[in-house]
């Protein structure tokens, strides 16, 4: 068989990934192009080429051009210009670097279209010609192949943990028979926030939580979902999903990660086409009910330096629901000095690095861009201090205090509430 | 052929003084929608011109317009068209019948050919070649025929002889026709109405037999003075239809405090005829006046044109539910169809997907 | 063919083709979309699916008209909210409260309602047009409706522009006699009717799809449409 050419890879990924779902919502947009303004990086960098609806412009043209009479008709006609080698080029820059998957817009959106997985649909076509930037493409095979986009291999990882348990002073079980919870960290949490894995497990111990880690399922990061390919997104998931399955856990706890939540809790089960036995929780979640059940207690008034505002990670507020337990928690440990960025919750801005973004060297420029709406945010709502649930956007974050010379302090949720853990007597 | 007698002449005769006749004249040129200062255009016409007949034909008609012509409540027009000079023959209202009639008839066209004026009351039936209607055992076809080539113009009566009135009604079963469709080569006024309003006849005639030339018609050959405005342009209950305060039954409240009648079928809006202005019986009333909607009797396609009592806007043909479900299904039908071709090219191209992988596959194992 | 006869065949057979092409187009569109087939979602959803698209539903009738209310995005699309809001009330107002059109959908379905005065249904439509034209403009002007409208979206404002203008005309016996207005009018809701099977004016049916999967995927992931 002939290869296909990129196009045609393209194209017919479109084709066969069309289903009821995303052809009415492709029928639904009106070209009102509201939804630019919700994004970030329209918004930040001004280039029409952002506006959300733009970037599925690929996925609708092999729509109506494959499947609608009209489309057919229009195309003969010379009104609808056939997808080039050249647009597919063109398109994998706009879908892969100026998208964050943080669905801000199907809110802006008169008709709700869910812009983020049409988007998402659009970097499935790409993938499968080929076009996926190759800092990406380079953590994805290593995620692959090693088991970790940023390099914690089988030997790495068990380095890192013994050095967190010897500096930290936690342990963490290894697969541990019995458990009733498996903990799943991400890899920028390993190499780059050893301190996050360290709360996350005193937190778990002191709510008497019986958890553990598992060898096989330790990463649950997935650049599949980056990437846009389902089945290297199941494949990556499958690791933690089989590792769950063997320890008969009831939950899966995921730790701060963003896009890791949303493939194992929103994800999984409809890729695999089977409910998943076990119940996927985000750490967020879990803090939540500790405080709430009194399983842990928290030293009311322990933030000190000045004002903390919480920020709302697209993947586990937005688009994952874990709204109130980090506000409750920060009232307790900053009482009134936490103070709330408008818009907040559903409606908050997106940090401008999830969705692979931050991977993709090229896309430095309008991801530091789109973080300026943030500066603003947070300078208005007078903070110094940002807490959040996710270690991607903590990595974009401080990234960019970084670049801009920021004099904030930038702490994920689960850091603050060990620290401030009141250990009973 | 013997020195013709002038308009006057004939008047005088019939004993018709100067004063009485200069009367007559003003009267004339106000009827006739002329200003003042042509009075004496019309004096010297009428003192000059040979008094030239009128023919009046009927085919597929009611007489509903002979009704109304003799029920003309101007006096002076009314006795100057029907009695004083012109109608050499008229089938209703003439008193001589049959082979008399007929070679009366045939006379005044010979004499007068070529300037008699030809009024035609009527459709006329082109079926099965015209023997739907028969006078004398001639066709109206053949009988129009005849009788306009020697006209100066053919006026047509009544929204039959216009547009076809009634008889054209769908499924028409005659092949009616108005007089204009077969007359083409001479001038042809309509009067459409159902009837035509004796005054819009009357000064017709009157302007064609007193000027000699043919008042001014809209696209339709409907004479401007009497046809350029819509019943609705000079409607009494205009105010309320502007407020948009309507009767909604016959007999309601909004239709006895005399709203406007649009929402019960009237189509004043899109009738061009003088009712509004110069009503009935001698200014008396007019349908919409008395409590009626206007129903269009001057209109092309009159009968056709939706019902009665049905909205002016609204459409003609209301689809039958089965149609629609005629219609639905098919849509459905073909949605499954294309669904149908859509679910294959995925399917193709889910294998292509396959085998393209199947064929990566093999080329890392080489 | 004078007024008369153009006006008779806009409002008899014409608009019976249109009519039954209109029923049987979006019935062909619709199902083509839905055979299409959909996925059952695995997943727990966090909250009722069903009530948060009712929520959408709601939300996006009652404390907003249509347009979500997301903080900023109204200063950000003034335009588009004003004028596209303003032209969707106009344009539901005089097709279904104007006299004229209600006697349309009473000969159609059987029964009538009452309507708005002429004045009103007068301005609306004025308003309506205007409106159009400012979406028209924006659409010419705004880099971003540049960038993502095709001719279609150019056409379908035409189209639609065509019978508020010769209704407003016609109401005003502006140009052309009543009836010559009266039947252009008429052949251009004909040609819409026609039309919007085949072009994006069919969002008001796809809107009913694509807000439940907003409510419903909103609530599955636990937020508030
Ligand atoms: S999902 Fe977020 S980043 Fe992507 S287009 Fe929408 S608003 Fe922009
Ligand atoms: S806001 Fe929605 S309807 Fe408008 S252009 Fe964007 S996707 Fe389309
Ligand atoms: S009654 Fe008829 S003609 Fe009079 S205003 Fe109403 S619609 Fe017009």
């Amino acid at each position: 068989m002939a290869t296909m050419s990129v196009t045609e890879q393209a194209l017919n990924t479109y084709v066969r990934e069309t289903g009821g779902w995303i052809a009415s919502q492709l029928e639904a947009c009106t070209r009102c192009g509201m939804c630019a303004e919700a994004c970030h990086f329209y918004v930040a960098t001004g280039n029409p080429e952002y506006t959300p609806i733009w970037k599925v412009e690929l996925v609708r043209r092999a729509y109506e051009q494959r499947f609608t009479l009209i489309g057919k008709i229009k195309q003969a006609l010379g009104f609808e210009k056939p997808v080039t080698d050249e647009d597919l080029r063109h398109w994998a820059e706009l879908d892969y670097y100026a998208c964050t998957m943080c669905n801000r817009c199907s809110m802006v959106c008169p008709m709700g279209i869910q812009l983020a997985d049409l988007i998402h649909e659009a970097r499935a076509g790409l993938f499968e010609a080929g076009l996926i930037p190759s800092d990406l493409k380079a953590a994805l095979d290593k995620q692959i192949e090693e088991g970790s986009p940023l390099g914690a291999d089988d030997e790495t990882f068990d380095d890192r943990l013994e050095w967190i348990e010897d500096d930290w002073d936690v342990e963490f079980p290894m697969d541990k028979e019995g458990a009733d919870v498996l903990l799943v960290f991400s890899s920028i949490e390993i190499m780059k926030f050893p301190d996050n894995l360290a709360a996350i497990a005193k937190i778990l111990d002191a709510g008497g939580v019986n958890w553990t880690l598992s060898k096989e399922g330790r990463e649950v990061t997935n650049f599949g979902l980056y990437a846009g390919s389902d089945e290297l997104e199941m494949l990556i998931a499958d690791r933690v999903i089989r590792a769950a399955k063997r320890l008969g856990v009831k939950r899966v706890v995921v730790s701060e990660c963003g896009h890791a939540y949303d493939a194992l809790r929103f994800r999984a089960a409809n890729l695999r086409g089977e409910k998943l036995p076990f119940e996927v929780v985000h750490i967020t979640q879990v803090i939540g009910e500790l405080v709430e059940s009194g399983r842990i207690k928290l030293k009311a008034g322990a933030f000190e330096n000045g004002k903390v505002t919480f920020h709302d990670a697209c993947k586990i507020q937005r688009r994952g629901g874990d709204f109130e337990q980090p506000r409750e928690v920060l009232k307790i440990l900053a009482g009134d000095r936490f103070v709330e960025m408008t818009p907040n919750r559903e409606e908050a801005w997106c940090c401008g690095g999830g969705g692979g973004v931050i991977a993709i060297q090229d896309a430095d420029e309008v991801r530091r861009a789109a973080f300026t709406i943030k500066i603003d945010q947070i300078n208005a709502a007078g903070a110094t201090t940002v807490a959040m649930t996710c270690s991607n956007c903590r990595l974009q974050f401080l990234d960019c205090v970084d670049h801009f010379n920021l004099n904030w302090n930038v702490t994920g949720l689960a850091q603050m509430v060990a620290d401030a853990l009141v250990e009973e007597g | 052929m013997p020195e013709r007698e002038t308009i006057y002449e004939v008047l005088q005769k019939r004993g018709v003084t100067r004063r009485d006749f200069l009367k007559m004249t003003i009267l004339l040129t106000g009827a006739l929608g002329l200003e003042y200062s042509q009075v004496e255009r019309v004096r010297v016409a009428l003192e000059t011109k040979p008094r030239v007949p009128v023919i009046w034909l009927e085919f597929q008609d009611c007489a509903g317009c002979t009704e109304s012509i003799s029920r003309s409540q101007n006096p002076t027009l009314t006795s100057l068209v029907l009695n004083d000079l012109t109608i050499e023959y008229h089938e209703t209202l003439m008193a001589a019948a049959g082979f008399q009639a007929e070679g009366a008839k045939e006379a005044a066209m010979e004499q007068y050919y070529g300037e008699y004026v030809l009024v035609v009351e009527g459709s006329i039936p082109q079926g099965a070649g015209g023997v739907y209607c028969t006078v004398g055992g001639r066709t109206a076809l053949d009988i129009l025929r005849e009788t306009a080539e020697g006209a100066f113009a053919v006026i047509a009566v009544g929204n039959c002889a216009s547009f076809g009135g009634l008889p054209k009604a769908s499924p028409n079963p005659t092949d009616a026709v108005g007089v204009m469709e077969l007359v083409t080569d001479k001038p042809v006024i309509n009067i459409p109405g159902c009837p035509a309003i004796p005054e819009a006849m009357t000064n017709t005639i009157a302007h064609i037999i007193a000027l000699g030339s043919i008042p001014e018609l809209d696209y339709l050959k409907r004479p401007m003075a009497f046809y350029s405005h819509t019943i609705h342009d000079r409607c009494l209950r205009r105010g309320f239809y502007e407020a948009g305060l309507f009767a909604d039954s016959f007999g309601d409240e909004g239709y006895r405090k005399g709203y406007c009648l649009y929402k019960l079928g009237c189509k004043g809006p899109t009738t061009y005829n003088a009712c509004s202005s110069l009503k009935w019986n001698g200014g008396t009333s007019f349908p919409v006046e008395s409590g009626h909607p206007c129903l269009g009797c001057s209109e092309p396609n009159f009968w056709d044109n939706g019902g009665f009592y049905q909205g002016q806007s609204a459409p003609l043909q209301r689809p039958e539910v089965s149609v629609v479900g005629i219609a639905a299904g098919a849509g459905v039908v073909l949605g499954a169809g294309a669904a149908a071709l859509n679910a294959s090219a995925k399917k193709k191209a889910r294998e292509q997907a396959k085998a393209a992988s199947h064929q990566k596959e093999e080329e890392k194992e080489e | 063919m004078n007024p008369s006869d153009l006006m008779r065949l806009a409002r008899g057979p014409l608009f019976y083709f249109a009519l039954l092409f209109f029923i049987a187009g979006m019935l062909y569109r619709l199902t083509r979309v839905v055979g299409f087939g959909w996925k059952k979602d695995l997943t727990k959803p966090k909250k009722s699916k069903i009530a948060g698209s009712l929520l959408a539903f709601v939300k996006s009738v009652i404390i907003w008209p249509f347009i979500p209310r997301v903080e900023g995005s109204l200063k950000r699309n003034l335009v588009a909210y004003f004028a596209g809001g303003l032209f969707h009330l106009a344009l539901f107002l005089v097709v279904f409260l104007g006299a004229a059109h209600m006697l349309v959908w009473k000969s159609l379905l059987g029964f009538g309602w009452p309507t708005l005065p002429l004045p009103v249904v007068d301005w609306l439509a004025a308003a309506g047009i205007v409106a159009l034209l400012v979406l028209f403009i924006n659409r010419l002007v705004n880099p971003v409706l540049r960038t993502i409208s095709h001719a279609a979206e150019y056409l379908n404002l035409l189209f639609v522009f065509l019978p508020m203008l010769t209704g407003f005309f016609l109401t005003h016996h502006l140009l052309l006699p009543y009836e010559a207005m009266f039947a252009l009018h008429v052949l251009s809701v004909d040609w819409l009717l026609i039309w919007i099977p085949l072009s994006r004016i069919s969002h008001f049916v796809f809107y009913f799809f694509s807000k439940a999967i907003y409510g419903a995927e909103f609530a599955r992931r636990g937020a508030q449409p």
